[in-house]
């Protein structure tokens, strides 16, 4: 598949510490996960490919176009869907309006075609229905959608989306994935989560960030795989396992270098991305691929 | 109903060529009067009509634009440039009833003790106050959308700056009409006003929307401290050499900031 977007040596400092720490990575059609724990640099990561940040080391490339000039900076905002981590809105607004006023800001400026395009994104959100109704009588979920509905106005080829899962609840979650993987088909998507249950239903890749650092970089398979051999149950908690807790059937469930003869499970997603954490990288060899 | 679209209007209308804010109107009124819709089916072929009721149908659950909005397409700005325009977070009523209330008390303070130096201090504050609290990541919500858009950072600055001193300046200009008794000094503030908010907006490409005015609206705000030590003389900044400096710095600002508009966009977060 080709490489739609390409990092190199991405470098980002907030007051002389690291949030960045010479990341590359190169992404392709379909949607990526960024999965890491708080202060991972993921939404600096995603702020840096949004545009919204400019490196202070390393460049990156969009579709080929290099944001580093002002001319290529708004050739990749052209291509460009954003869903900050915590969207703003003129609380007055209707949806509709919202949307709207993104469409304008995106160059859209035909008032016809504009507000096709407008009513397109609304009713692929499933918002058609509540379009005129203020965003402040809107509920959590909804706003959600009336940000995603903003970052899909205009049909952009790279969709950047910050945590676009948090605060929804379960049936929210489900139909926010089939959307996002809807948007992943013939786009690059790339997304921030906490939720691995998110990357293993909807991506077809998985970066894990740490420290700023990539620590994985594959398939949500090859993560997982990475856990084979390493998770076991035992009836009491196991002294030298990374990470352990209690399970529904009282039995503890072990991440780590089981002991001879421990009882091997099936590893899931959760457990390759707890390893590939707690792995302490060597300078120069930390990332892994699958 | 006694007024009714005229037919070369409705053909206009059938052939999709009828322009805002004409067509808001003609939307408005064939909805909801037989006649024209009448008239509109006699000049029409099927199939535009039934392209035009989709357009209705379509128009009916579009946005309203407000009467401000209405106002700006009228004078000629362009619909969507209106849209911005009228996006602006101080042009909320909740704003303009801050300043205006802030206004009036100080007029009315001003007749009590005979003191215009008091609304010739606070009134170029307040046009710098508006356009800071127009454009930037803490107090525009939608900020953070709007700043990776391909719309340049400086021109959705300018639309917003544009929209918060013709707000704030027509208000002190009614304030200052409120104090006929001082004549032209009643409109002093002015050019400090100008100068003091192209100076903010100038350094708040390098310090941040916040910073930059705040150091600005403080300098002036201890120049009138120091001015008010001595109350029997009229206050320098409103004196004509005074004058000529605001203009002068209103005019140097300017032009440093469109020397710095590209970092409004380059690094906007």
């Amino acid at each position: 598949m080709n490489t739609t977007v390409s990092a190199a040596g991405l470098t980002v400092r907030y007051g002389g510490t690291p949030a960045l720490d010479g990341v590359d990575l190169s992404l392709t059609d379909g949607v990526t996960g960024l999965l890491g724990p708080n202060g991972a640099g993921k939404t600096t990561l995603l702020k840096v490919l949004a545009t919204a940040v400019p490196p202070d080391g390393g460049a990156f490339t969009v579709y080929g176009v290099d944001p580093a000039t002002p001319a290529g900076r708004l050739a990749v905002r052209r291509m460009l869907g954003y869903l900050p981590q915590t969207p703003g809105f003129h609380p007055d607004f209707t949806a509709f309006e919202f949307v709207d006023y993104v469409a304008v800001l995106k160059e859209l400026t035909g008032r016809g075609d504009r507000h096709r395009e407008v009513r397109r994104v609304l009713d692929q959100v499933g918002l058609a229905d509540v379009r005129g109704r203020r965003i402040k009588r809107l509920s959590g979920g909804m706003r959600q959608r009336v940000a995603l509905a903003a970052a899909l106005v205009g049909d952009p080829r790279f969709l950047v989306l910050d945590e676009p899962t948090v605060g929804l609840d379960p049936e929210q979650r489900m139909r926010f994935r089939e959307l996002i993987a809807e948007a992943g088909e013939g786009r690059t998507v790339v997304l921030s989560t906490h939720q691995t249950e998110d990357v293993a239903m909807l991506c077809n890749r998985v970066i894990v960030l740490a420290d700023g650092r990539v620590r994985f970089d594959g398939t949500p398979a090859g993560l997982t795989a990475r856990a084979a051999g390493h998770v076991w149950s035992s009836t009491e908690r196991a002294p030298g396992a990374r990470a352990g807790w209690r399970t529904g059937t009282g039995t503890f469930r072990n991440v780590g270098d089981p002991p001879t003869g421990a009882d091997l499970l099936e590893p899931t997603l959760e457990d390759g991305y707890l390893l590939v954490l707690d792995e302490k990288p060597t300078e120069g060899t930390e990332v892994t691929a699958a | 109903m006694t007024w009714h679209v005229s037919e070369e209007d409705l053909r206009a209308y059938a052939r999709g060529e009828l322009a805002a804010p004409l067509l808001w109107s003609a939307d408005t009124h064939v909805g909801s009067c037989a006649d024209c819709r009448a008239v509109l089916a006699a000049v029409s072929d099927p199939a535009a009509l039934d392209a035009g009721w989709e357009r209705l149908d379509a128009e009916l659950d579009a946005p309203r634009p407000g009467p401000g909005e209405r106002l700006l397409v009228r004078l000629g700005v362009a619909a969507h440039t209106a849209r911005l325009l009228t996006a602006t977070p101080v042009l909320r009523r909740s704003w303009l009833a801050s300043v205006t209330f802030v206004l009036v008390a100080t007029v009315l303070v001003v007749h009590a003790v005979d003191a215009p130096a008091l609304f010739l201090a606070l009134a170029p504050l307040l046009p710098l106050a508006a356009v800071a609290l127009s454009y930037g990541p803490v107090l525009d919500p939608t900020y953070e959308i709007a700043a990776v858009t391909p719309t340049h950072g400086f021109r959705l600055l300018m639309i917003r700056t544009v929209a918060a001193l013709t707000a704030s300046l027509g208000l002190n200009c009614l304030a200052a009409l409120a104090l006929p008794g001082y004549g032209l000094l009643a409109f002093g503030w002015l050019l400090p006003a100008l100068a003091l908010t192209a100076a903010g907006l100038a350094l708040s490409a390098r310090l941040g929307p916040l910073l930059g005015p705040g150091l600005v609206g403080g300098a002036w705000t201890v120049l009138m401290a120091v001015a008010a030590l001595h109350p029997a003389h009229t206050p320098a900044a409103f004196t004509t050499a005074g004058q000529s400096v605001a203009a002068a710095l209103a005019a140097v600002a300017t032009l440093l900031l469109h020397q710095v508009r590209d970092r409004f966009d380059a690094k906007p977060c």
